[in-house]
């Protein structure tokens, strides 16, 4: 047994030494067990005054590679910097996406140093939720946080973002290749209120209901296969491959849009020998890519609500009842929808253009789904005929099944809560002694407000429970 | 906040609220769309959907695709190049200067009729290389002032052939300005075959687009004559020949209808045009072609629409048989977990 009065930076160094000794004999130890190929899982068990020398920027890499050497890493009585000191330590070295969730006003350091931080809002009180970037009410909520809807969010704003490229790129590269028989001057192809309203009458609409409504599996089918969660980590959605498919498809639809339109337009229309201007090919072109675009959106859902019926055929309906409104007052493309609907060959080209422009995706997805299935598609198809269970009259079904554990738990939240009247942070000084380092047998001094202190909460202890006093 | 935690929010929701007493909820106010619970279809792609869409289409396209060509096959198109041809072979060195030289140019060109064509035949004129869709040409037009005379004097995006002289032009622009002006005449083993000039244009433009109290005005007085001359006292909306040219083409290669000729042809009748060959397409190198051609209920002769079709059917047919043998031989079962990518790798993280 040492005990040191007074030399605190002694004792320090020798704390120090004594902690990267310990830190060292672990590191051989765990990657002793990694060399077994079957090796137990560690955890690592690390208290806050040991923290103290550990997180020394000396013996920080040693710490940060035992703990991603182990399965879990606990630590205990911390103090809010060392909480948020050991988050970015993970966040930098280790380069990874780290979460922490927390519910008291110490924890605030520790959720705002890491990527993403969740507060529970509760007894603690909001600091916590104040600090975070999400707010749940229970702990247990964080499942579904991570697996519903964070995979929800993920698989949504990919889709949602690929598709706005695209739809964009194709109704742009249309106007280009005109431009090649123009002679290069500029001249638009499609008229100027078209183009001001594409993206905000006639394409917007489908594109937020799918990203506010999509879902690929159902939320409980989600937190029974957590492993779907990895697409997120591997980032399947959103790899260069992923955004070159979709530009790729933008620019073979835009070389059909044009080509077939303009091609199909050389001679007299109808019977009546009658030729086509600039503005009707241009109407037909852009009437084609108004309905390939947002067909395209719904051949891409993975669940289909009738609000997704309602702002797709909306859309399409908005571009016609505009145009026709359209063309009764505007000088230069006066009436041009009405000529272009009188001859057969618009029926046909409406026909026919879609359905080429779709026919390649179409192709894709069908080639995707049989030969290189995501793990999503194959829980969908195990699940297809399930109905359903969604619904609060499922949900009461589904609560006539718990087991025991989950009765017992049950059982326990319903209880009355006891506020408590220590708080988290009261336990969380460094002044309190360290268990492991007595364990060493090295003893610090003991502070004077600290001693009265405990001295006042001993008493307390001793004396005999009263039921609680609001 | 989560609806799928069922145990204590259900039994919650089913007990008329006793928890009320103990804890005050703040579960915000369920709705099935902000919970996300909509009732939804859930498509799944499986090899039979993908086969019968393939079939489908092609059971569509082909049909229409043979009653396309068969529409436009049975189209007489009778095309007949004369730029060239129509300068005398003394002028041919400078053909801009022949062409521009005021004078009498009338030429006789002699089409035979490969197979019988039944009224009413279209006569058309078709230019190569003539830019109708560039952008400086686009613009220059003023639809208010061939609307109506009240606005004849809103010419300002048509210069330079707004004014001349002083006086306002009626129509004014580049695109009237270089109004078409050859002219042909059909006669056959020397009778004459009447062009029908009446109703070549879209009745919304005759009837909407140019007015029926807008006269020709000032036009084509300048030092640079462009094309035709107008007859001052018809109004626009008679002008046919103007309104069918004013409708810019998308194309550089383009038709424009110049008249009906309302009679039978029959197979090797030989047809004597005699053409007025006026404009310059010299300067561009452009092309002067003539063309006489029958209609079908789709229109002119293009096949471009029958054999697309065709082959879209076609290929969807092929597809669907490629598919189909692809699903026999190499069969994947729906929803085989053995394909989920952790029991495919299993010690993989």
């Amino acid at each position: 047994m040492i005990i040191f009065h007074g030399d605190q930076v002694e004792l320090a160094r020798v704390m120090k030494e004594e902690v990267k000794k310990d830190l060292k004999n672990c590191l051989e130890e765990a990657q002793q067990y990694f060399r077994t190929v079957s090796g137990p899982k560690l955890t690592l068990v690390i208290d806050g005054k040991c923290l103290m020398y550990a997180l020394d920027p000396s013996l920080r890499v040693m710490l940060l590679n035992l703990s991603l050497n182990c399965t879990s890493v606990v630590c205990c009585r911390v103090s809010p910097l060392q909480k948020a000191q050991v988050t970015s330590l993970v966040k930098k070295g280790a380069r990874k996406i780290t979460l922490s969730i927390g519910d008291g006003a110490n924890d605030v350091s520790m959720i705002q140093a890491a990527h993403v931080g969740v507060g529970i809002s509760g007894l603690e009180g909001m600091q916590a939720v104040m600090a975070s970037d999400f707010a749940i009410a229970q702990f247990r909520f964080l499942s579904d946080l991570l697996l519903v809807h964070g995979r929800w969010s993920y698989l949504r704003i990919c889709k949602v973002v690929t598709y706005f490229f695209y739809k964009n790129l194709t109704f742009t590269l249309t106007q280009f290749w005109f431009t090649f028989q123009t002679g290069f001057s500029g001249q638009r192809f499609y008229d100027d209120w078209f183009q001001s309203l594409y993206n905000v009458m006639f394409t917007s609409l489908p594109v937020i209901i799918y990203g506010l409504l999509e879902k690929d599996v159902s939320a409980s089918l989600s937190k029974k296969y957590p492993q779907l969660y990895m697409e997120g980590i591997r980032n399947s959605f959103f790899r260069w491959r992923v955004v070159a498919a979709w530009a790729f498809s933008a620019i073979y639809q835009s070389l059909i849009f044009y080509h077939f339109v303009t091609t199909s337009s050389l001679t007299g229309q109808n019977s009546s020998g009658r030729t086509f201007g600039l503005w009707d090919v241009s109407t037909v072109a852009f009437t084609c890519v108004v309905v390939t675009v947002n067909l395209r959106l719904l051949m891409m859902c993975n669940s289909i609500t009738r609000w997704h019926y309602v702002s797709v055929g909306g859309s399409i309906l908005a571009w016609f009842v505009f145009v026709f409104v359209y063309s009764l007052i505007r000088e230069n493309i006066l009436y041009v929808i009405y000529v272009v609907m009188s001859t057969f060959y618009f029926y046909l080209a409406f026909l026919l253009v879609p359905t080429v422009a779709l026919l390649l995706d179409f192709i894709r997805q069908g080639v995707q789904r049989w030969f290189f299935p995501y793990d999503y598609q194959i829980v969908q198809e195990i699940h297809r005929h399930e109905p359903d269970d969604n619904t609060r009259a499922g949900a009461l079904e589904i609560s006539n099944h718990l087991t025991a554990d989950e009765a017992r738990s049950f059982a326990i939240s319903q209880l009355p809560r006891e506020t408590s009247r220590h708080t988290g942070f009261a336990f969380d000084s460094p002044g309190y002694e360290s268990f492991f380092a007595s364990q060493q047998g090295v003893y610090a001094p003991q502070k004077a407000w600290d001693v009265v202190r405990r001295a006042s909460m001993r008493s307390k202890l001793k004396a005999p429970p009263l039921p609680p006093k609001k | 906040m989560s609806s799928s935690t069922a145990p204590s929010s259900s039994v919650a929701a089913g007990s008329a609220d006793p928890s009320g007493a103990r804890r005050n909820s703040k579960r915000p106010k369920y709705s099935r769309f902000t919970q996300q619970e909509l009732p939804a279809c859930k498509p799944i792609l499986t090899p039979r959907w993908v086969i019968s869409a393939f079939m489908l289409v092609s059971i569509v396209f082909i049909p229409i695709g043979v009653a396309s060509l068969f529409a436009s096959r049975d189209v007489v198109e009778i095309i007949d190049r004369y730029d060239t041809e129509c300068i005398p072979v003394d002028a041919r060195n400078d053909k801009v200067k022949y062409i521009q030289t005021p004078g009498n140019k009338t030429c006789t060109r002699n089409i035979t009729v490969t197979k019988q064509m039944k009224r009413p035949i279209y006569v058309y004129y078709q230019l190569d290389n003539f830019y109708q869709n560039h952008r400086r040409y686009v613009k220059s037009r003023s639809d208010s002032q061939l609307r109506s005379n009240s606005s004849a004097n809103a010419v300002s995006d048509c210069k330079p052939e707004d004014y001349s002289n002083g006086q306002v032009i009626v129509p004014c622009g580049l695109i009237a300005w270089s109004l078409f002006n050859d002219t042909y005449s059909f006669s056959r083993s020397g009778q004459q075959l009447a062009v029908n000039k009446r109703g070549i244009s879209w009745k919304s433009d005759r009837e909407h687009k140019f007015g029926k109290d807008v006269f020709p005005r000032n036009f084509q007085n300048g030092t640079l004559i462009g094309g035709a001359r107008l007859n001052e006292s018809i109004p626009l909306s008679e002008q046919e020949d103007l309104i069918v040219w004013m409708r810019t083409a998308a194309l550089p290669t383009f038709r424009k209808l110049y008249g009906k000729i309302e009679e039978d042809l029959q197979v090797n009748d030989v047809i004597q045009v005699t053409l007025g060959n006026n404009y310059n397409t010299y300067s561009f190198s452009g092309k002067k072609k003539l063309v006489l051609s029958t209609t079908s209920w789709l229109g002119g002769k293009n096949d471009f629409l029958g054999i697309a079709y065709l082959t879209v059917g076609g290929l969807c047919f092929f597809l669907a048989m490629v598919f189909t043998i692809v699903y026999l031989v190499k069969p994947r079962q729906l929803g085989d977990p053995s394909y989920l990518s952790w029991n495919r790798n299993p010690g993989w993280q």
